[in-house]
């Protein structure tokens, strides 16, 4: 009897010493975002719940935010400079004007994070412990970045550009840096974007940020300040070890090996269930079940439906347009028959006949989650 | 006696209850200078994982004042035995 309450007591205690120093994690409030999942506020990373994410184009303020570094301080747009030297014919620095003079194209394109859906790996690794919502669709606009190179007259002999931003590391953190190979620097959907759904946030990487739809988020450098063609690939902690995948699928668990990692570029083909939410209960009734889905530099084709733990599937319908880099939405009607416990999942395919897996690899970091869908949800007597 | 005995234990207690918030305090010296510390107490790992947090940390500028102490609290805290816990949603920053 003592130690059963020494137990209890003990535990009550040291569990409000715990709570107190979770003082330090006092209520956050994120200017201009509207409730979101908070898995830090300084810097800031924000999940989009998935109830936001049911129309094409994410709202600003709905949408997730990655930053692995602070954020720098509020950038001037008069005083703005984009440099470009390196292995180019013509060194220059370029205005926000200079930009703004050339042809500007719109590039739907869904951005994801890299480790979107690590929580959702076992065994965990560490990392930040995304769900579903690190992930969001927008309507980014500027100029292609081939244009925007041919005014500094990048060298035949540049295989790569390295890219850096305004932010700058703390302490002996590394300065985020990425490096991209000139196939998708060259590519006519590869942009500087000087907005975002018509929005100029700075949360969000403006006046300047690198689109490179299809590929993970970690390449879609914000507040670009700098570029420099290359002949090698930038040899910064962000491109190595940061962001590499194993070659071939390590048994769970398995620490990384160093030298048999590669950079990651597009992202698999994925689909997610925003509603009904998970473990919610519904009525014996007609309920629309609806989600999203995309699929790297691809279109998405199909997404199937089963409300019955996958013994059955049913093809969900699929929103317009059908575009390469851009998610579609899906829906499909579902009537249960009689109350019970219903395990939904949602399984995407896309234009180059790639079917997202039950199981995903997998890997050290928990990047690339794109596990079948699902959620449970509990059909109750009307 | 059953008072000497609450006595007994609740000053225990109050010795694990100090180390518990001494460990937590180092922590948040070491730690918050570069993020908050939702970034930590939002993950489950194991003790060779916590280390190894510890490690990539240390080389990127954290100055631990007692390195055995911290991992200790975060294992205690924030193993990957313990259950995951309920995500914090941020207040409303539209204006």
């Amino acid at each position: 009897m003592p130690l059963t309450r020494r137990g209890i007591f003990a535990a009550a205690l040291t569990a409000a010493a715990v709570r107190r120093l979770r003082g330090a994690d006092d209520p956050a409030v994120i200017p201009g975002k509207r409730p979101m999942i908070l898995h830090n506020d300084r810097p800031e990373d924000l999940e989009s719940p998935v109830t936001y994410l049911n129309t094409w184009v994410t709202p600003v303020d709905s949408f997730f935010v990655r930053q692995h570094i602070p954020r720098p301080a509020a950038i001037d747009v008069e005083a703005y400079r984009l440099t470009i030297n390196g292995m180019v014919s013509k060194p220059v620095e370029l205005t926000l004007s200079e930009l703004r003079k050339l042809p500007q194209y719109t590039v739907p394109a869904t951005l994801e994070c890299t480790g979107n859906g690590r929580g959702f790996y076992t065994p965990k690794v560490p990392g930040i412990q995304w769900g579903r919502g690190a992930v969001g669709n927008a309507e980014w606009r500027g100029p292609r970045l081939s244009d925007v190179l041919k005014l500094a007259g990048v060298s035949q002999s540049a295989t790569y550009i390295e890219i850096d931003g305004a932010d700058t590391g703390v302490a002996a953190t590394p300065d985020f840096i990425r490096s991209m190979p000139m196939t998708k620097v060259m590519h006519p959907a590869t942009l500087l974007a000087l907005s975002m759904n018509g929005e100029t946030p700075a949360i969000h990487g403006f006046p300047v940020r690198l689109i490179v739809p299809g590929w993970d988020g970690t390449s879609w450098v914000k507040w670009v300040t700098r570029i420099t063609p290359s002949d090698k690939m930038s040899a910064g902690f962000f491109m190595n070890p940061g962001y590499r995948i194993p070659k071939y699928n390590l048994p769970p668990g398995t620490p990384a090996r160093p030298a048999e990692l590669e950079v990651i570029e597009g992202m698999p083909v994925k689909s997610t269930i925003t509603a009904p939410e998970d473990q919610a209960k519904v009525a014996v009734a007609a309920t629309t079940i609806r989600g999203f889905a995309w699929a790297r530099e691809n279109a998405i084709e199909r997404v199937e439906i089963s409300t019955d733990g996958g013994s059955h599937w049913r093809d969900a319908q699929l929103s317009q347009p059908k575009l390469n880099f851009a998610w579609r939405l899906w829906q499909i009607e579902w009537k249960p028959a009689q109350p019970g416990y219903y395990t939904i999942l949602s399984r995407a395919t896309d234009s180059a006949g790639r079917v997202q897996p039950v199981v995903p690899a997998w890997n050290p970091s928990g990047y690339l989650w794109n596990g079948i869908d699902r959620i449970g949800v509990t059909v109750e007597a009307a | 006696m059953r008072i000497a005995l609450l006595l007994l234990v609740s000053s225990a207690v109050w010795a694990a209850d100090q180390a518990t918030l001494e460990r937590g305090q180092k922590e948040e010296r070491n730690c918050i200078p570069c993020h908050s510390l939702r970034i930590v107490h939002s993950q489950r790992l194991s003790r060779a994982a916590w280390n190894r947090e510890l490690d990539k940390m240390a080389g990127w500028g954290a100055k631990y004042t007692d390195r055995d102490a911290i991992l200790e609290y975060l294992v205690a805290n924030y193993g990957d035995d313990k259950p995951a816990g309920k995500p914090e949603i941020s207040g409303d920053g539209r204006r």
